[in-house]
């Protein structure tokens, strides 16, 4: 308990209590717009004086080393990998919260009750970053399970629409699973170690038996959480039928913390064996292409940007993959790279990811739709959101000058080092992956053209009544933005940052691969590309002054009545990328060709289903549920049966636990 | 320090004062084997002036992306020729990892670019756009995997070291670099919008790839996107060229002759692959494309199993 009160973690210790008071308004405040406008400044408050005492720890400090911190009786840590998970929650957790107060007063003005919503809001962030700092595996899943069902609770807003109802309950059986899975991973640890605190678990060398039975409970119960290929199934039903705020939160933080348990687990057992580096390299590429071409097909915005974050858990997982080789290895600068480029992307993701679905949600709010066939030329409605959203997509898809492009190339790099570092065969299979992630950049390419020109550009494809934005929406969306710039132009800091987390804990020796790397040549070609294409726009429309500059109707071939339907569409759009891989992402096409002379109506439809859930999931549910069925008579209506149901299971616990003694 | 930021520049601009004197030249030489007088080599300075002078019409539907989509063109496309070598002259921006990096800044040009022509509303533009997302995506690897595989095996990342590290002394490497020569080929075709991929001077706007997108552009704006589309094309003529500077033992003057004479050779191909053959179904594209790639990864295979 020593220097418990010293003044960084009185303020540690005061964000908590202040984002927890949230809550208290609700005692006390009956009408729905006052607690919740309370409510949320309260919780901000505390958002703000928790990230000023995450930046103002070790991490951010200008010292080598990270100070493990040990509190409340070891049942707190605060070390370089907490820390840094601590900050990509709070840095989005705080645009997120400013959204909601214009997100919630359209619900407001809905008369909807929102009460449950601010709660569960509010218990989720705090729950969320007590995971990332607890020490205490007891704590940990609690935190985890309170997580996990204040995200279901605030799910479930719009409740009565038949969509939530489906959506959520994949959620829900993807998270009791997940807990299961990690229950055991715990448990093991403890009968291995003895100890319920995390900073004693480290799986010993006389005990490398268990060691794949570890690596396989976390990889599939973390793996779940972040979505990676076979596992993401539940994500792009979850994701669409949130509150937007909560979608956000969704796919920007909380999948996160799949990554960060999977980050935990390494120091867990490290050193690790190659092959789970492989076994992760192989998820992660699969994951990656796969998700951002699933993607490529999709209508609904919100899944199109859930199927994204399987794409990007995929690349952060090619970094955590290549870290794993390296360590596995004992290449320092393989460590630092994969490791690096693993979490500098993560905390990317969460800040583009979040950026993306509350500029989406401003779209679906005023539409009233997620249909991006519906869309069309809000540009001229809202010519910030489309450079905002702009700004996303650029960064999303890892294209220059933007932090996309900074992870990435980390990466990139990364296998550079891993073909020079180990020779052989190496090379050869490194090539392929970067032949992999340039196939996913060149994909990304083309899903975000898509989705920015569809919603934004040409004309309305449906009449927009009224587009209404408010000073909270750009709020939000800009502090985001404007952190997809920084990083992207001075990565330098961040990337010192990412370097000193993974000097506490993740490499065998020292390596400057990743400070060392040309930084000031970015930032140096960034800006000056900045620079010389804002000269040159003045150049231009100097030159078009002189010259002459005016408007006229796009050409239309000499045809005059151009209506908004005659447009390229979404589909048309994806459509020779989506018949390459047609029975995967069961791409399915209706097409009716008009014939004659006076021809009918016609009409086309795409859609794509998932082939996990498709062709997994939905028949090993179907075929549970036919063997639930037989035992259906036990299923009575008297309360007694339960009982003794209950009873003969504790017996059976009981004999069970005195036979293992 | 300072002669190498001079030969940098130097570099840089012979890239952006030649380029359209190579388009020209292939033109020429096309019209030559087609029995033709054709235009004089010049004629790509004339449309240029041309275009500078003529007066700008945007779509009415069109946005700020249309406004910026040709100066970020530009000068994306600029930057990518400053990581280039002329002989044995070491480029402006030349450090570990710029490989990525040209792959991506052209990447950006991309994005806006297919951005702009569905600013403009038009399902030609749309079609055009559609298209480019596509081939890009097969051309990438490509890319990859003739450039990234001699980076791979070699172990640099740079672009100006790999060209400097690449040595004829062994004879299974010599057919290595070739094969990677011949898939660059492959792939500046692709890339430059030239027969058998696209047409660049085809009269049907369903038929075109890169032409449709830019067809609602006019004065300084399409002036724009004809000089970066002249760049990009002699962008990859020279990453053509430089697998050949093996041959002139590192001396400059040499070094300037491949050059001279590479862009002649290489211009004459191309001229003969546009008389000889016609343009590919659009279906027929990918599969191109991925023979291409193919090439690239037996060419790696078999380079890493009998070394």
């Amino acid at each position: 308990m020593n220097g418990l009160l010293n003044s960084g973690n009185v303020l540690f210790i005061a964000a908590f209590v202040i984002q927890l008071s949230a809550l208290i308004p609700v005692a006390f405040i009956r009408s729905e717009r006052k607690f919740f406008l309370t409510s949320n400044i309260i919780l901000l408050i505390g958002l703000v004086i928790g990230l000023i005492s995450t930046l103002s720890s070790s991490l951010f400090s200008s010292s080598q080393l990270i100070n493990d911190t040990l509190l409340f009786d070891n049942w707190i840590r605060l070390d370089g990998l907490g820390l840094f998970f601590l900050f990509i929650i709070q840095l989005v957790a705080i645009p997120t919260t400013i959204f909601n107060f214009s997100y919630l007063q359209h619900y407001i003005d809905q008369e909807r009750p929102i009460k449950s919503f601010v709660i569960s809001y509010t218990v989720l962030l705090v729950s969320t970053q007590f995971i990332v700092i607890a020490n205490q595996a007891i704590l940990f899943l609690v935190s985890w399970e309170v997580m996990s069902m204040s995200a279901y609770l605030g799910m479930i807003l719009e409740r009565e629409k038949e969509e939530v109802h489906k959506g959520s309950f994949y959620y829900l059986v993807a998270s009791h699973v997940i807990v299961f899975v990690i229950y055991i991973f715990f448990f093991l640890l403890h009968h291995q170690t003895n100890s319920w605190f995390l900073s004693d678990y480290h799986v010993s060398l006389t005990l490398r038996n268990t060691l794949p039975i570890l690596f396989i409970l976390s990889f599939i119960g973390f793996g779940i959480k972040a979505g990676f290929m076979p596992f993401h199934f539940w994500l792009p039903q979850a994701h669409p039928i949130a509150p937007t705020v909560l979608s956000a939160f969704l796919s920007g933080v909380i999948i996160k913390t799949g990554i960060y348990g999977i980050l935990r687990t390494f120091q867990f057992l490290n050193p690790i064996p190659e092959w789970c580096g492989w076994v992760v390299l192989v998820i992660s590429i699969l994951s990656a292409i796969f998700g951002v071409w699933y993607a490529l097909a999709q209508h609904d915005i919100k899944r199109l940007l859930a199927y994204h974050s399987v794409e990007n858990i995929g690349i952060i997982g090619i970094g955590i993959g290549i870290g794993f080789i390296g360590s596995a290895n004992k290449i320092p600068a393989l460590e630092v790279l994969g490791f690096g480029g693993a979490l500098l992307h993560t905390l990317n993701h969460a800040i583009f990811k979040s950026l993306l679905f509350l500029g989406s949600g401003v779209i679906s709010n005023n539409l009233g739709t997620r249909n991006i066939e519906l869309m069309g030329g809000i540009v001229h409605r809202a010519k910030y959101l489309a450079i905002f959203f702009l700004i996303g997509s650029v960064a999303i898809s890892g294209i220059p000058p933007f932090n996309g492009f900074v992870s990435e190339f980390i990466i990139y790099n990364g296998f550079f080092q891993a073909a020079k570092e180990l020779k052989n065969y190496y090379p050869f299979i490194m090539l392929i992956f970067v032949v992999g992630l340039a196939f996913v950049g060149g994909l990304a390419v083309a899903c975000f053209t898509k989705i920015n020109s569809i919603i934004f550009l040409g004309t309305e494809r449906k009449e927009i009544k009224h587009f209404h934005t408010s000073v909270y929406d750009y709020i939000s969306l800009g502090i985001l933005s404007l952190l997809c710039i920084a990083i992207g132009f001075y990565p330098r800091i961040f990337i010192g940052i990412v370097n000193k987390v993974i000097g506490s804990g993740f490499v065998s020796a020292d390596s400057s691969a990743l400070i060392g790397m040309n930084w000031l040549s970015l930032t140096l070609i960034f800006s000056a590309i900045l620079l010389s294409a804002v000269v040159l726009y003045f150049v231009k429309v100097k030159i078009q002054k002189k010259y002459g500059r005016r408007t006229s109707a796009t050409w239309g071939c000499g045809y005059e009545n151009i209506t908004p339907r005659m447009q390229y569409t979404a589909s048309s759009f994806a459509d020779e990328l989506n018949i390459i891989p047609k029975t995967i992402l069961v791409y399915h096409k209706k097409v009716e060709i008009s014939k004659g002379a006076f021809p009918k109506q016609t009409a086309f439809e795409s859609h794509s289903q998932d082939f996990v859930d498709n062709k997994i999931v939905l028949p090993l549910y179907g075929f549970l549920k036919k063997i639930i069925s037989k035992i259906e008579f036990l299923s009575q209506t008297d309360i007694r049966y339960y009982i003794g149901f209950i009873l003969i299971i504790i017996t059976v616990y009981g004999i069970i636990a005195f036979l293992w003694k | 320090m300072e002669i190498e930021i001079l030969q940098g520049i130097i570099s840089l601009l012979i890239i952006l004062g030649f380029s359209p004197l190579f388009a020209g030249l292939i033109n020429k030489l096309k019209a030559v084997l087609t029995g033709r007088i054709g235009a004089p080599v010049w004629q790509p300075y004339y449309d240029l002036k041309r275009l500078f002078k003529k007066e700008t019409i945007n779509a009415t539907v069109s946005s700020f992306v249309s406004r910026i989509s040709p100066v970020i063109n530009f000068v994306t496309v600029a930057v990518a020729a400053t990581m280039l070598p002329i002989g044995f002259w070491k480029p402006l921006i030349s450090f570990n990892g710029d490989i990525i990096l040209f792959a991506y800044i052209l990447g950006l040009a991309r994005f806006i670019q297919i951005l702009a022509a569905m600013d403009i509303g038009s399902s030609f533009e749309g079609m055009g756009a559609a298209r480019e997302a596509t081939f890009a995506l097969f051309a990438e690897p490509i890319f990859f995997f003739t450039l990234g595989s001699v980076a791979f095996i070699s172990g640099l990342s740079s672009i100006y070291d790999i060209y400097y590290s690449i040595q004829l002394n062994n004879i299974s490497y010599i057919v290595f670099i070739v094969i990677c020569s011949i898939s660059a080929f492959l792939l500046a075709v692709t890339e430059c919008s030239r027969m058998p991929v696209d047409d660049p001077n085809t009269h049907l706007e369903l038929t075109m790839i890169h032409e449709v997108m830019i067809l609602d552009n006019s004065g300084i704006d399409l002036f724009l996107y004809q000089y970066s589309g002249y760049i990009k094309l002699f962008i990859y003529a020279i990453l053509e060229i430089s697998f050949f500077y093996p041959f002139s033992a590192q001396s400059y003057l040499v070094g300037v002759m491949i050059f001279v004479i590479g862009s002649f050779i290489l211009a004459l191909t191309l001229a003969t692959v546009e008389t000889i053959t016609s343009r590919f179904k659009m279906k027929n594209i990918p599969q191109y494309l991925l023979f291409a790639t193919a090439i690239g990864i037996l060419n790696l295979l078999i380079y890493t199993f009998t070394k």
